[in-house]
């Protein structure tokens, strides 16, 4: 009897705990499902009123016209180069200062990693200016001189949307959490067998760690292909640098009739299945390091 | 920013990567003595190719033409500036100017060039280029607005001409307005947009016809505060009162068949035809500013300025004066050329003679006459400053938050002391 | 370690001591520089931005406190955006981290994890201005997916993004939206370090799910709820991508929150010291937030972070 109460109520619990993620599930995908049978649509169909759903005939060429009307593959490149250079520097620079902040005792260590708390807590908006000078008058860069006069800096080039995102202070912060965890028995054994400390990291801190640097350039990833107001602010005087996001803001505004709206939408889908696929190919890889990693405390 | 402008700018935004690829290519493979910056992207600029081509085969100075999107023109010019790339050459919206001209970065231009655009456009539109009385540029693109509407929503309500007052215009938008079983407006008798020009420049262009200028003339103050000005927000809040339209209806949708009536700018045509095809004639109407007969429209321009900085302004001025005046007799000038193409007006005379079978059509005449009466919008500083502050209370007013008269004071407390700032 | 270790070779040991001891400064040497040059340098000069008036047309103008004055004393936006700041953070917070823990909670105990996982991370990997641009067409009041949605079960949804009084719950739903695959992945990962042997014991005592959940599952991942608020809040302080693509801060400055109100008046009215004075007001605002919510979270027993 208890044991029958027992197996209706997980029969009943199951059938809520998939209802949760179906009506989810269904709220995930309909934006993007709306997105392409709008591609799909022609001008007509979108000017009726009530506009018409469904397209009658299905207008597959706009997928064709974001490719031979808008610089799309430029974007793509230049999302990829900058994207792929960001998150291989970040993973770097911020596994080698995580080593060092949980890693070694040294003088002002808990100055440092408390500036690396405080850090992320400032806006990015703070250093758009500033950093967009300094992208300007760098020294000996793009023709300049040694006082950053004279020549154009990095501006127009690919360093300049890269340059000032070399370090990630939540990546920092991230990696610390996750070798403070590395038994330090490791190291030393290593140290007696007369390796480096540069060789520890990375034939000893690295190998382990490999879980949570997916998991941090996942993040990295993302945030970069998708980063925009810095790019945006680099890149006017630069068409040729635009990236994916960039690119389909500035068409803003110009794809509201509905001569246009179509095109827009089959742009946006454009842009984002690539990426999707391409996460869902991969999935198996990183989903193990999230699952062992996991974020702790 | 000015979604109007923008755009329809960026409508057109048919850059095609072999464009991109050969623009850059120009830009690099000649030595040049020129750069022409102008939003308009490589494929609307294709007139101007064989014309520079002819420019520096007949003088020996090239001139590279280099494409900067509407929405970050202004951005790119400082842009450009601080990193020491600017051009010789701007297209500059005419709201614009004042601040470039505070900070220097326009040079005034020579005297011949100087009496040669008094005397070869609209004054009007020249009007646009004007700041503390000094010309700073060659008028190109101007744009001004009129009454468009739908015939046939018009008929279909009984009404066989469209209003001449805003009273008419009242009774008959709401007899066409129709919502559905949710209550919202599936057919407007009248439409805004929710940018800062398809709010703003109907504003204006109502209050020049109720005869008030919406600034003093020295930029001391503003005159929103005046009876005549309290009365023109007050006419458009009839519109929301009496659930005529509302914030959900957009002037862009006026080629879907489902608003009757809008103030718009002659650049729609496009749009507009593209929508209505063969029956665009049997729709598609223009008329006066309902405001009765002295009414008047607002006009803005984009211009042709030349960089203070620039090692080669003298040259830049006589390529500019070259590419505005026409080359061979009862033909348009190379400027003129592009923008007849585009369908966009141009205030220089000799173009607009030369021009009517493009000019000419019923939906374009009516604009083209209308520019005599066009007073042009405000040359004040931080113009699109003020003109956003202007837009929240205007839109406050028609949310009814505020009466037409609290939102308008705080409008005028706020733009002043923005004026006081600087003038 | 042991005793043949301490008695190895002096002269090795030594050398070995020194490595160590520089070490450390070699590998945060990508790091230091980047603090000096990409984090002081630039803060240094935008607070000295703050203290002036500057078009970048021109040279900065020193006009001491009055951006701060200005900003806190007679900016009539300048609270109405910092008001629509806090709804927005507090808001995707508020609704966005207990639905994505139950749909992690939910997620950890079904089967088909990579199927339900990828469609969770779809909008993860869409870039906002994608984003934005969807919603915008769907949030359309009269035609919209949403509202036609509504309409067939008889609901009549509002004009979500013309109408003020909707366009902000327009827009933190989006954003919610958005982040809810990241909070999910998040939580998920947090919720499977949960050792199997705390429900067992609760199953043994007769917990149902809904108990568990309650007085097991939320304890033990109050390290990862701290995380993930405190990240989230932070970011929704400082973020405006999506609400500038999305509304422009309108109808009526309802979606205005101070960080698009400081872009726009950085580089569309090119007031760029009172911008710098907004941003590091912005910045204290948050910083003292954080702080408040770390001292509570400590006292809730978490000592992480």
């Amino acid at each position: 009897m208890k044991l029958k109460n027992r197996s209706k109520a997980a029969i009943v619990l199951s059938i809520l705990k998939y209802t949760v993620l179906g009506v989810g599930a269904i709220i995930m995908i309909l934006p993007f499902f709306d997105m392409f049978i709008g591609a799909l649509r022609t001008p007509a169909e979108r000017l009726a009123r009530p506009p018409i759903y469904w397209p009658k005939t299905p207008q597959w060429s706009n997928y064709q016209r974001v490719f031979t009307e808008l610089p799309m593959l430029r974007w793509y490149l230049n999302s990829i180069v900058v994207t792929c250079a960001i998150t291989f520097i970040q993973l770097l620079t911020s596994s080698m200062a995580g080593f060092a902040l949980a890693k070694y005792d040294f003088k002002g260590k808990k100055l440092l990693f408390n500036s690396v708390l405080a850090a992320q807590m400032f806006p990015f908006f703070l250093f758009l200016i500033p950093l967009f000078f300094l992208m300007r008058f760098w020294p000996l860069a793009g023709g300049n001189n040694l006082f950053g006069l004279g020549g154009t800096g990095f501006l127009g080039t690919y360093t300049a949307l890269i340059f000032p995102f070399m370090i990630s202070w939540y990546g920092i912060f991230l990696m610390r959490q996750f070798m403070v965890s590395i038994p330090t028995e490791l190291m030393e054994a290593a140290r007696i067998d007369g390796a480096s400390e540069f060789r520890i990291y990375t034939h000893i801190v690295l190998p382990l760690i490999k879980p949570a640097l997916a998991t941090l350039g996942i993040f990295i990833f993302i945030y970069h292909w998708n980063e925009f107001i810095w790019t945006m602010t680099i890149t006017r005087t630069a068409n040729d640098l635009q990236t994916l996001p960039v690119g389909i803001f500035l068409l803003r505004g110009a794809f509201q009739t509905a001569q246009t709206e179509s095109l827009q939408q089959a742009a946006l889908a454009v842009s984002v299945v690539p990426l999707i696929i391409l996460f869902l190919a991969l999935q198996r890889f990183y989903i193990r390091g999230l699952a062992t990693s996991g974020i702790k405390g | 920013m000015d979604r109007v402008v923008k755009k329809r700018i960026v409508k057109r935004y048919q850059v095609t990567w072999l464009g991109f690829v050969l623009a850059f290519c120009l830009s690099l493979g000649f030595a040049q003595d020129l750069t022409l910056a102008a939003h308009y992207t490589a494929e609307q600029a294709a007139a101007l190719e064989p014309c520079i081509a002819a420019y520096a085969q007949e003088t020996g100075v090239n001139v590279a033409y280099q494409q900067i999107s509407y929405g970050d023109y202004l951005q790119t010019i400082l842009t450009a500036r601080i990193g020491g790339q600017a051009p010789d050459i701007y297209h500059i919206y005419s709201i614009w100017a004042p601040q470039l001209v505070d900070n220097g970065v326009l040079d005034a231009p020579p005297d011949n060039t100087l009496s040669w655009i008094k005397d070869s456009y609209i004054s009007n539109t020249v009007d646009a280029v004007t700041i503390n009385g000094q010309v700073w540029g060659i008028p190109t693109e101007v744009s001004n607005y009129m009454l468009v509407y739908n015939k046939q929503l018009l008929a279909e309500a009984g009404f066989d001409a469209p209003p001449s007052t805003w009273t008419e215009l009242l009774d008959m938008a709401a007899a066409i307005t129709k919502r559905n079983d949710q209550g919202n407006i599936t057919t407007a008798g009248y439409a805004y947009g929710s940018s800062t020009a398809t709010v703003v420049h109907p504003f204006f262009t109502m209050l020049y016809s109720a005869g008030i200028n919406p600034f003093k003339d020295d930029f001391s103050g503003t005159n929103l505060t005046s009876p005549e000005a309290i009365a023109v927000l007050e006419q458009q809040i009839e519109l929301f009162k009496q659930g005529i339209t509302d914030r959900s209806i957009e002037v862009w949708d006026f080629p879907s068949g489902s608003i009757a009536m809008m103030f718009m700018a002659s650049w729609f045509e496009a749009d507009l035809r593209a929508a209505f095809v063969d029956n665009f004639d049997d729709v598609v109407g223009v008329a006066p500013i309902p405001m009765g007969d002295d009414w008047r429209s607002l006009q803005y321009a984009f211009f042709y300025g030349v960089d203070a900085n620039s090692p080669n302004k003298e040259a830049a001025w006589d390529f500019l004066e070259w590419l505005n005046t026409a080359q061979s007799e009862g033909q348009t000038s190379c400027m003129g050329t592009m923008l007849m193409d585009l369908g966009a007006l141009t205030a220089n005379k000799a173009d607009i003679a030369a021009a009517q079978d493009n000019l000419g059509d019923s939906f374009t005449a009516p604009y083209v006459a209308a520019l005599e009466r066009s007073i042009t919008e405000p040359n004040v500083i931080q113009a699109s400053e003020i003109e956003g502050i202007l837009k929240t209370y205007i839109e406050r007013a028609w949310a009814g938050e505020l009466t037409a008269e609290e939102a308008l004071t705080q409008a005028d407390k706020e733009i002043t002391t923005i004026l006081k700032e600087f003038y | 370690m042991t005793t043949e270790s301490l008695q190895s070779s002096p002269s090795r040991r030594r050398r070995r001591l020194q490595q160590k001891d520089w070490a450390p400064y070699v590998f945060l040497a990508p790091m230091l520089f980047f603090l000096v040059v990409f984090f002081v340098l630039p803060i240094g000069f935008a607070l000295y931005l703050t203290f002036t008036r500057w078009n970048p047309l021109s040279t900065p103008k020193w006009v001491g406190l009055r951006n701060y004055t200005y900003l806190l004393t007679s900016d009539p936006t300048f609270y109405l955006t910092l008001k629509n700041t806090f709804v927005f953070a507090f808001g995707t917070v508020l609704i966005g981290i207990p639905i994505a823990l139950v749909i992690a909670f939910v997620f950890t105990l079904s089967r088909g994890k990579a199927f339900w996982r990828s469609i969770y991370w779809l909008p993860m990997v869409t870039n906002v201005v994608a984003i934005a641009f969807i919603w915008q067409i769907i949030l359309d009041g009269t035609y919209g997916l949403l509202n036609q949605l509504l309409a067939f079960f008889g609901i009549t949804g509002p004009q979500w993004l013309s109408d003020p009084k909707s366009a902000m719950i327009a827009v933190i739903l989006v954003a919610i939206w958005t982040g809810l695959g990241q909070n999910m992945l998040l939580f998920s990962a947090g919720l499977e370090g949960i050792d199997e042997s705390y429900y067992e014991a609760a199953r043994i005592d007769g917990a149902n799910t809904a108990r568990i959940f309650w007085n097991i599952t939320l304890p033990l991942l109050r390290p990862t709820l701290l995380f993930v608020s405190i990240t989230s809040f932070i970011a929704g302080m400082g973020s405006f991508t999506l609400i500038l693509v999305l509304t422009e801060g309108g109808p009526i400055q309802s979606t205005n929150v101070t960080a698009l109100y400081m872009y726009q008046m950085a580089f569309q009215d090119l007031r760029m010291g009172r911008a710098s004075a907004m941003a590091f007001i912005l910045f204290i605002i948050i910083f003292i937030i954080t702080l408040i919510q770390l001292r509570i979270f400590r006292r809730g027993g978490v000592e992480a972070y």
